[in-house]
């Protein structure tokens, strides 16, 4: 019994400590992309104005690219937690 | 999660502000199901992926019977800048050839979009009964493999089946001589495996991704509701505006996903209808 409850217990652990890795490095990854997407729009605007309109559009774009990984490891600490670590 | 997991923790940590929190049950992937021959086919997900078909078909006969070459009325200019953008993404990297791209590339984005905005409409119940069908992970696998099999099809027309091997045999590494060739070969196969492997993959899993965590993040603040100082609902105070703020939000990733999925289809078929490579 106490043996099922500690197995329980470490599953339900790993799950939750995947998942917060999962999300911590998802979300270090998704903003470094972000702000170099974001930095390198900004000098491009700087050098020329005149372009803004195109870079707003693949900044987003990128953007959209970057976050997708970060919801991807959502996807995989969803599965961890609400699955694995039940 | 159980009770269970608070054993062993002291009363003093589980008695502050945040012990309802504590209690919160969200079950994400609940659906109501059919059980077909032994298939389970997730009912929600088939009615609303018909609704938006539905929906889209609507809107391209709307537009056939209203289209004209005068002055243009406004369905008819949101529907020149949507057929518009993709055009002009096709023109950019595949050129001409690609003019059979744009039909797929544009139903692609204007069904993704309409599947998406479903989800403004959900309430973060565990089951909702129009729920986005792109938050289940089949709609989007069903579209992206359609996707990968019209692209090496493409492949297979442009270089022909000699050539299509041969593409994945010879690049990325080339050697002069016979003997270095056999093992660069080898790695050649293996990455151009893994990267063709990895495309139908993350194409699924960033259109399902995004609008899995939109329906999870409703969840969540439906269940801040339960969280309350003394007398005051404070959950539910901060429910509102947050949902409100992220539906918007929410909106505008569906449209950028879906603008993503379409072009990432063309992309696709760039390099797929590559031409001038020696072989």
């Amino acid at each position: 019994m106490a043996d099922a409850n500690m197995a329980s217990a470490v599953k339900t652990a790993g799950g939750l400590i995947g998942a917060g890795l999962a999300l911590g490095g998802g979300a270090v990854g998704a903003s470094i992309g972000d702000g170099l997407a974001g930095s390198q729009t900004i000098a491009g605007v700087a050098r020329n104005p005149e372009a803004q309109g195109r870079l707003t559009t693949l900044m987003f774009l990128t953007v959209g690219l970057c976050e997708a990984a970060y919801f991807i490891n959502l996807v995989f600490a969803a599965l961890f937690i609400f699955s694995l670590g039940k | 999660m159980s009770t269970t997991t608070l054993v062993g923790v002291p009363d003093s940590m589980t008695s502050g502000l945040i012990t309802p929190l504590l209690g919160i049950s969200i079950t994400p992937g609940l659906h109501l199901q059919w059980h077909i021959l032994g298939l389970t086919i997730n009912a929600d997900i088939v009615w609303a992926t018909l609704i938006a078909g539905a929906i889209v078909i609507a809107l391209g006969l709307t537009l056939r019977a209203k289209a004209t070459s005068g002055v243009p009325g406004k369905f008819q200019l949101l529907w020149e800048l949507a057929v518009g953008a993709i055009q002009t993404q096709v023109d950019d990297s595949i050129g001409p050839r690609g003019a059979n791209v744009v039909p797929l590339a544009l139903t692609l984005f204007i069904f993704i979009f309409t599947c998406n905005l479903f989800e403004v409409l959900s309430i973060g119940s565990p089951i909702d009964f129009l729920p986005a069908p792109t938050s289940d992970i089949n709609l989007p696998l069903a579209m992206a493999l359609y996707v990968i099999v019209l692209v090496h099809r493409a492949a297979i027309k442009n270089r022909g089946v000699k050539g299509y091997f041969a593409h994945y045999a010879n690049q990325p590494f080339t050697a002069e001589s016979t003997l270095a060739k056999i093992p660069l070969t080898f790695a050649n196969v293996f990455m151009n495996g893994i990267e063709e492997l990895v495309k139908p993959v993350t194409l699924t899993l960033r259109l399902f991704g995004n609008l899995f965590a939109g329906g999870l993040m409703l969840s969540l603040l439906a269940a801040l509701v339960i969280w309350k100082l003394g007398p005051v609902p404070i959950g539910g105070i901060l429910s509102v505006p947050f949902t409100l703020m992220w539906k918007v939000f929410d909106m505008a990733i569906g449209a950028i996903q879906a603008f993503i999925f379409a072009l990432l289809t063309i992309l696709y078929f760039d390099t797929a209808m590559a031409q001038g490579e020696a072989h």
